[in-house]
């Protein structure tokens, strides 16, 4: 029983410190922030590994969740015999909820991942070492492109799911469920908002994209310098960051609701 | 080497524009946009007093068949009255001047849509012109409300 | 300027402790590696070989004492002065730690790109001959994941030569090679060594290498250094410490048995429930 609790209070204690240490190394992370964009290249770079290259998975993961949001919506809609609506339904519930959180979630899997393990084995083969010795900074040349690049691809990629989501619903619902064309547009035109809605889940997203790319460049940065220690590392950074996207999440959205 | 970098400038170039692009049609979607074209189509006018919640781009429907869209609602501010602009294919630009306009509903709880009953006269009515026989929407709960009323009246007597 | 006569040992380490938690891995250590030698420091396992490598490039500060590079302590206080020190050494890792996303031409080119704005036939011209030194000119198109491990270790010296650094250091650079790239590393450290006028220090436990290879040899044991000479000074020394180590004897004062209860009594301990 004691020793229990005891554990209980040191992972409590492990907890915290390793959310110090990720406090200050996001606090580190912020004077190489100007200096990175004398250097555009290395951040273009990034944005194809991280941004260009997840945009299959989030074309096609952003299509099918517009088709199966129509579909599901529609059979809620049609009893009350509001199907024209169901344009309006799911663009916002892709705009505000579905795009960022998903479309987030996807690029922690896809690019996060990739991040915390590439970095993690830099680490590992002395690659980090290596750069320090020839005096050069790693945070510099190595973490920040990275991070910077994060940032400007996941508000970019939830925009695209949602306009994909959109398009997939438009398809089901028009052409396969029949919903009227006119209809589904003007009651999107009618529903959407563009700042609560469109501006919002923007804002969602670009917190999303700070958070997954932190916690990859983190996780990576701090691996232990061996196999397991790296394959660790891009765990951790899918589930840390899955669970701090949907908190982020409620607290976003409690903040950004219209009257709440 | 440079060939390379050249697939990296074009593929980050167009992860870029989709990207734009997409913001764009996000936030172009929710301010409107008109559907039927200049060309292809012809404005009618007509006033309600009231028209419950129809809606910009709701149907203009001929026997049931859409044959237009309402393009822009407004108040007069003379009479009070709900001003809605409707665009209609030209094909059908035979509409006698004694239509009659009446705001419909699809189901019982669905959205609002414009209906149009051709009248009999002579002329036809012309681009800018004004439907001047109107039916405002029905209100279920003024109907519901009468309803009670004259389900008490009824018990009463 | 004040003329500045240089001093004659390029690394000066002073009394130097140096403590992991409560356990000390240099308690009062003292070397001096001098000028254009090659020195070869040597030790069993686990006696901070490595440690020592990071406290002469400033990325581990000492408890006590002091680390001269060139006559200038090695400080981690500023970052700008730590990083011009850097400059003039180079590191030859154990595997090359080339970086993987960049092929070999861009690897030896790494530090020109980030440290100098040389133009581009400059850069060509001084990466081809660093290239050519180690025997890889022609493969300057492979990445580092096609390169063998005594193939990418040459990668790594024509990297750490490319800013014309007056010490080398090269971390384990004989373990995992089969004979032949074992006598090319050989060959090249002594070359660069000698044409270049540089000073080299190889941490190292091959024992026929170092006796071929070094002017100097430093053996460290127990956070000290426990006997130093050359090659055939060391072979001479009758410390059964040195006995045992350049001859690579099983038992001596490195005990074969990990230290701990006898036989007998944990038989006993671990027969009992």
């Amino acid at each position: 029983m004691t020793r229990s609790l005891r554990d209980c209070w040191v992972s409590f204690g492990q907890f915290a410190a390793t959310f110090g240490s990720f406090q200050m190394f996001s606090l580190r992370l912020l004077p190489y922030l100007p200096k990175a964009f004398l250097r555009p290249r290395l951040i273009t770079d990034q944005i194809y590994s991280l941004g260009a290259l997840s945009l299959v998975l989030i074309m096609f993961g952003g299509f099918f969740v517009g088709t199966v949001l129509a579909l599901q919506s529609y059979s809620t809609l049609v009893e009350f015999g509001q199907v024209d609506a169901l344009g309006a339904f799911a663009s916002e519930a892709l705009v505000r909820e579905l795009g960022p959180v998903v479309a987030a979630l996807l690029f922690a899997g896809r690019a996060g991942s990739a991040v915390a393990s590439e970095v993690g084995l830099m680490r590992a083969t002395n690659q980090l070492a290596a750069m320090e010795l020839m005096a050069v900074d790693p945070m510099q040349r190595v973490i920040v492109p990275r991070f910077i690049a994060g940032v400007i691809s996941v508000p970019l990629l939830a925009a695209i799911f949602c306009t994909m989501g959109v398009l997939g619903a438009y398809l089901v619902g028009v052409h396969l469920l029949g919903v009227d064309v006119g209809a589904f547009w003007s009651h999107i035109q009618d529903r959407v908002d563009l700042v609560d809605d469109v501006g919002s889940g923007l804002f969602k997203s670009f917190v999303f994209g700070i958070s997954a790319s932190l916690m990859g460049v983190y996780e990576g940065y701090n691996a232990a310098p061996n196999a397991s220690g790296v394959s660790r590392a891009a765990t951790r950074t899918v589930v840390i960051t899955s669970v701090w996207i949907l908190l982020f999440d409620f607290v976003l959205t409690g903040m950004t609701m219209p009257g709440v | 080497m440079s060939s390379e970098s050249r697939a990296i400038d074009i593929g980050v170039g167009l992860f870029i524009l989709l990207g734009l692009g997409s913001v764009i049609f996000l936030t172009t979607q929710t301010l409107g946009s008109t559907a039927l074209s200049e060309s292809t189509s012809y404005t009618l006018h007509a006033h309600f007093d009231h028209i419950g919640d129809l809606k910009v781009r709701a149907p203009v429907a001929l026997a049931g068949v859409t044959i237009g869209r309402v393009s822009r609602i407004s108040v007069d501010p003379i009479n009070y009255q709900a001003s809605v602009e409707l665009r209609i294919d030209k094909t059908f630009n035979q509409f006698p001047i004694d239509t009659f306009a009446s705001i419909a509903t699809t189901g019982l709880l669905g959205g609002k849509y414009i209906e149009l009953g051709p009248g009999g006269d002579e002329e036809v009515l012309q681009d800018q012109d004004e439907i001047e026989f109107t039916q405002s929407a029905i209100l279920l709960e003024n109907l519901i409300g009468k309803f009670m009323v004259n389900g008490k009246g009824d018990k009463d007597e | 300027m004040l003329s500045h006569k240089k001093p004659p040992n390029i690394v000066e380490i002073q009394n130097v402790s140096y403590r992991r938690g409560k356990r000390a891995i240099f308690d009062g250590l003292n070397m001096n590696i001098p000028r254009g030698a090659v020195c070869a420091v040597m030790g069993p396992s686990g006696t901070g070989k490595t440690t020592l490598l990071n406290l002469i490039t400033g990325q581990l500060l000492p408890n006590d004492g002091a680390v001269l590079f060139d006559g200038r302590a090695v400080c981690p206080c500023s970052r700008h002065g730590l990083y011009d020190m850097r400059r003039q050494i180079g590191v030859l890792f154990q595997d090359g730690a080339l970086l993987t996303d960049l092929n070999v031409y861009e690897n030896v080119a790494f530090p020109l790109r980030e440290h100098t704005r040389l133009s581009e036939l400059l850069i060509r011209q001084i990466v081809l001959m660093r290239l050519h030194s180690v025997g890889l000119r022609a493969a300057w198109q492979r990445m580092p994941s096609e390169l063998s491990g005594g193939m990418a270790r040459r990668v790594g010296l024509a990297r750490a030569l490319v800013m014309d650094p007056k010490l080398i250091i090269y971390d384990e650079p004989f373990t995992g090679l089969d004979p032949i790239a074992v006598g090319v590393i050989l060959r090249l450290i002594r070359h660069t060594n000698d044409v270049l006028g540089i000073t080299s220090i190889v941490v190292t436990h091959d024992v026929a290498e170092a006796e071929m290879l070094a002017d100097l040899i430093f053996l460290i044991s127990e956070g000290k250094v426990v006997a130093s000479g050359s090659p055939a000074e060391m072979q001479q020394k009758d410390s059964a410490m040195v006995q045992q180590f350049m001859q690579g004897l099983a038992d001596g004062p490195v005990p074969f048995h990990y230290p701990g209860a006898s036989y007998a009594d944990q038989l006993q301990t671990m027969s009992r429930p």
